[in-house]
């Protein structure tokens, strides 16, 4: 008896000891979300909605949690299970829980976005207990780390490709393509630029998308390229244009440069003023996958791409669903012209504070699961943060 | 030009040229002060510079090493220093510290010369500094030792040229290389005190020719940099100090003297050029205002030269020209003349021997003219005492030969009467004539012009003793006649000019009395005749023909001495002149020059002129006073 006593005291002090730690991972409702994001919107009217961001993305999910339907009453009531219910243009939304949403009701209370809050913000914003959640670009995810910030990385979803204009005389001989396209030191990219957050890229899709992107050779051959340079009789400077709002574009560019000169070609990177700026040889674009399902981020890449690269192919020949042979010959084919050279693939970086639970980065053509999320420790409410 | 012109522009010229020459000298002095003034400034210029030089790499050698000793390089390092160390997290390290410290250009380095880190050209990472990879071990302390130093790196942008300085961090056995430098350029340039009219260029030598962009000053690329061009391209290729003048317009006011400055690396190479350019403005208008105030002091110098020079002049010649003035009275006759100069100089002493001499002349004329008076008088007395002593003889002898015939044979007595009347009216004919020369010399009458052609006179002359040239009983004498055609008439008194030419042919006759050529000879020029009398007698000496033209003064033995001094009156009273031309032994030419129209103020003496030889004498002055008293022709 004093066995079975003893054990059941023991086992019950076992399960009480556990019990705050089984307690502490069951979702509570309660508290604010406090978010910070760089883009700025300054109506909640789609119709007359003026968004600006550096991030594009995250404008989008911006879109996506204040966008809604529009009342009876002409109001805006939000969409999802938040509702808007005070939004200062540019700067701050709060959106509150919908406890009649069909989905049921969100563990969390409000939801508050902080608008144009700029990266050294948004990480600090964290560091501090400032924010809870905050989109970080790729190439600051290791500096985030060490910072001590919990990063939460998506699978690699967003391709960094540098892609030849086919418009211009200078780009449309395939020598010169190609030996760009073997200049370019992928690892030292994805190394020293991106800091080890993501892959080299040498398909149009990510190997787990696909499956078959290790066919594709993503290794320098600086020989290959210099060889392939000096057969051309009057060797053109080719510029590489960047999207002068976006450091991380500007610095692949500029490494490609590096990279071209170094093998002997002659290269010059230059910023564009805007995205359609069509005035360069080549430029760096980023693509997002807009869906994990290979012939449809394949056939949406191929139509972003052809109004610059002016592939022979057509995302519209890829069936639905596509044979996988189709889509690798599609994206062999398109790789084989050196129309578009894939440099890397970036993941989406979240940075999260402690508190935040239930949270799985969004992929591809996924919202943001902030109906799962709840906050751990509600009582230690964000120093930013409505109570 | 007169002495008192002469001394006019002499004195004008000295004091325009003085002036002249003390403008351009304060011009050049002027010129040479501001050069040097210009060559202190740029030398003061250049000393600020390579002072900013070695301050600004003082200074980059601190921070780099204040960077090399950052905890955070020190972790770089360890980090390097690691078995397979990641460095890149560093890729970005090396902007941020840029910045932090100041720095345009900072690459962290890997102990291979990997860069791990550019700020200058982020994209670079990973690439090798090829120069670095002299930097073995031990040759560090070498580098750092060295100090800054310039030298042409790439960076995103471009090639630069850079002031570095480099540090090291070592750990374990691999070093981390701090390379940190200031770029140089118009910020550079930017931190020189500039004094006013100067400026700074700095040609950054990043190219293998000329590019005008990199020539650059405080405010950035300067206007017309191309024109640089001659001069940085001979700088390049050969690298020393040297001056030159840009011209930047024709107007010099705008024109700069450069001085070149060679900035090289560690290698010697030729990495840039420092340019120091004076304005050369303040000193062209300094020039223009000397020479502005030179030519208003040659303008006014002129003036006062000119004033001063005319008055100098006139001063100076004042007493030159008073005796110019009386030696020309002298010459003209007057000699009592007298000059009155004022002073004791040379001109004083000078005018008072001239008024010594004029006082002496006229005295010594007035003895002359005494002496000479009392000498014609006794020639007269001698001339008359001998032409009447010569009738009186036969008159006397005739006279007793009639009062002895009377007495001692009176049956004789009618018939030497009748011959002794017959002697004695010819002797006191011979009287008589002696008494109508003597007065028809002193009787000339007034000439009564008319046209006369001199070959007419000529002619009757000739024919008037046609007979006495061939006188039986005497040497022949032959006539020869030159006479001009169409020789112009001239305005004359016909009957004086035939008594002139006839003395002049009675002359000749009685030089030739053992006969010979008379030879009379017309010609006309320059508004005047010619008359030539020659003959081939036995000419005169030179006693002989200096006294010529004197009255009675005469070589023969029944000559009143007249002849030629009628012959002198004549063609005085005729406005013309008489010379004569004679040797001894081969006979006497003498030439009568008549003007077409005589003077209304004749000469009072013709003008006379003898020459023997070819040498020419001149007649005593008073020839026709002297000649008044009486005697024969020649």
């Amino acid at each position: 008896m004093k066995v079975r006593l003893s054990l059941f005291l023991a086992a019950s002090s076992v399960v009480l000891a556990a019990l705050p730690a089984f307690t502490a991972r069951l979702p509570r409702y309660g508290g604010t979300l406090v978010m910070d994001v760089g883009a700025t919107v300054n109506s909640i009217d789609p119709s007359v909605a003026q968004a600006n961001s550096d991030d594009g993305d995250t404008k989008e999910q911006i879109d996506g949690l204040l966008y809604a339907q529009k009342n009876a009453d002409g109001t805006f009531a939000g969409a999802g299970p938040f509702r808007i219910q005070s939004f200062t243009p540019d700067r701050k939304a709060l959106l509150v829980a919908d406890g009649q949403f069909e989905g049921g009701r969100p563990f969390l209370d409000a939801i508050q976005i902080e608008m144009g809050r700029s990266l050294q913000d948004r990480l600090i914003d964290l560091q501090l207990g400032k924010a809870d959640l905050a989109e970080i670009p790729a190439d600051q995810a290791r500096q985030a780390a060490e910072r001590g910030i919990r990063v939460s990385r998506s699978r690699p979803d967003e391709l960094i490709a540098l892609v030849f204009n086919s418009k211009r005389s200078r780009a449309n001989d395939p020598r010169i393509r190609k030996a760009i396209a073997l200049s370019v030191d992928r690892d030292a990219i994805v190394n020293f630029i991106l800091q080890k957050t993501g892959e080299p890229a040498g398909g149009l899709l990510p190997q787990w998308s696909s499956g078959t992107a290790f066919l594709f050779s993503t290794a320098a051959d600086p020989v290959q390229a210099k060889q392939l340079w000096s057969q051309l009789a009057a060797p053109p400077t080719i510029t590489v244009g960047y999207d002068a709002n976006d450091s991380l574009t500007r610095s692949i560019a500029e490494r490609i440069e590096v990279n071209a000169q170094g093998t002997g070609i002659s290269m010059t990177a230059q910023s564009l003023p805007n995205a359609a700026a069509l005035s360069v040889d080549a430029r760096v674009m980023r693509l997002r996958m807009p869906s994990p399902v290979p012939q449809v981020a394949l056939a949406r890449f191929i139509d972003a791409l052809n109004p610059l690269a002016g592939l022979t192919v057509s995302g519209t020949a890829l069936g639905d669903p596509a044979d996988p042979q189709q889509v690798y010959n599609t994206e062999s084919t398109i790789i084989g012209t050196y129309s578009v050279v894939p440099i890397a693939w970036l993941p989406r970086v979240f940075g999260l504070s402690d508190r935040v639970r239930d949270w799985s980065t969004p992929g591809p053509g996924d919202d943001w699961p902030l109906a799962n999320v709840w906050l751990d420790n509600i009582d230690v409410q964000s120093k930013k943060g409505t109570s | 030009m007169t002495f008192r012109a002469k001394l006019f522009w002499l004195f004008t010229v000295a004091l325009v040229l003085t002036i002249a020459l003390i403008a351009a000298g304060v011009t050049v002095v002027a010129r040479k002060a501001f050069d040097d003034s210009n060559s202190q400034h740029t030398e003061a210029l250049v000393a600020q510079f390579q002072r900013e030089f070695e301050r600004r790499g003082e200074d980059v050698a601190q921070r780099v090493q204040a960077i090399a000793n950052t905890d955070s390089t020190i972790r770089m390092a360890i980090d390097l220093a690691r078995p397979s160390p990641d460095m890149s997290i560093y890729v970005d390290a090396a902007q941020g510290v840029a910045r932090s410290h100041h720095l345009d250009i900072l690459d962290f380095v890997g102990n291979d010369g990997s860069i791990i880190s550019s700020a200058a050209y982020a994209a670079r990472f990973g690439y090798k500094l090829p120069w670095i990879k002299s930097l073995t071990a031990g040759k560090t302390v070498g580098w750092v030792a060295q100090g800054p130093f310039l030298m042409k790196i790439d960076t995103q942008n471009g090639p630069v040229v850079a002031l570095l300085a480099i540090s090291a961090v070592r750990v374990g056995d691999k070093n981390l290389y701090i390379v940190g430098g200031e770029r140089l350029g118009r910020e550079f340039l930017g931190s020189l005190v500039l004094p006013p009219g100067m400026r700074a260029l700095l040609y950054l030598n990043l190219t293998d020719k000329f590019a005008p962009a990199n020539l650059v000053d405080q405010s950035g690329a300067i206007a017309e940099a191309s024109r640089f061009e001659p001069f940085i391209e001979n700088e390049r290729k050969s690298p020393v100090e040297r001056k030159f003048t840009m011209n930047w317009t024709s107007n010099p006011a705008k024109a700069e003297v450069f001085s070149e400055l060679p900035l090289s690396g560690r290698n010697n190479e030729l990495l840039g050029i420092l340019l120091v350019g004076s304005s050369q403005r303040e000193v062209v208008i300094l020039q223009r205002r000397i020479q502005a105030l030179a030519a208003g002091a040659v303008i006014l110098g002129v003036i006062i030269a000119l004033f001063l020079s005319w008055w100098g002049a006139a001063r100076v010649t004042k007493p030159i020209r008073r005796l110019a003035e009386g030696a020309r009275a002298v010459s003209g006759g007057n000699w009592d003349v007298r000059v009155n100069v004022l002073g004791g100089g040379e001109i004083g002493q000078l005018a008072t021997a001239f008024n010594q001499m004029t006082q002496q002349l006229t005295e010594q004329r007035e003895r002359l003219l005494q002496a000479e008076r009392v000498a014609a008088w006794r020639e007269v007395a001698r001339r008359l005492a001998h032409e009447l002593k010569n009738p009186l003889f036969p008159l006397q002898t005739t006279v007793e030969n009639l009062r002895r015939t009377k007495e001692q044979n009176p049956s004789q007595f009618d018939e030497v009467f009748r011959e002794s009347t017959g002697i004695l009216l010819s002797e006191i004919e011979n009287l008589k004539t002696i008494v109508r020369r003597f007065s028809d010399f002193a009787k000339m009458p007034q000439p009564e012009l008319g046209a006369v052609n001199v070959n007419d006179v000529v002619r009757s002359v000739v024919k008037l003793f046609e007979a006495q040239f061939g006188a039986a009983g005497r040497p022949a004498i032959t006539p020869e006649l030159h006479l001009e055609e169409n020789l112009p008439s001239i305005q004359a008194d016909q009957t004086l000019l035939h008594r002139a030419v006839e003395n002049l042919v009675l002359n000749a006759m009685d030089a030739m009395p053992a006969g010979g050529v008379l030879m009379l000879r017309t010609s006309h020029q320059n508004g005047h005749v010619d008359l030539e009398v020659s003959d081939t007698g036995t000419g005169l000496t030179p006693e002989e023909r200096d006294r010529l033209f004197t009255p009675y003064y005469t070589t023969k033995r029944h000559g009143t001495g007249l002849g030629l001094a009628i012959v002198q009156s004549v063609v005085s009273d005729h406005g013309g002149r008489i010379s004569v031309e004679s040797e001894s032994g081969v006979g006497t030419s003498v030439h009568v020059e008549l003007p077409n129209r005589p003077p209304e103020n004749p000469r009072p003496f013709a003008d006379v002129e003898s020459k023997s030889n070819g040498a020419e004498t001149k007649p005593p002055a008073d020839t026709k006073d002297a000649a008044k008293g009486s005697s024969n022709g020649r």
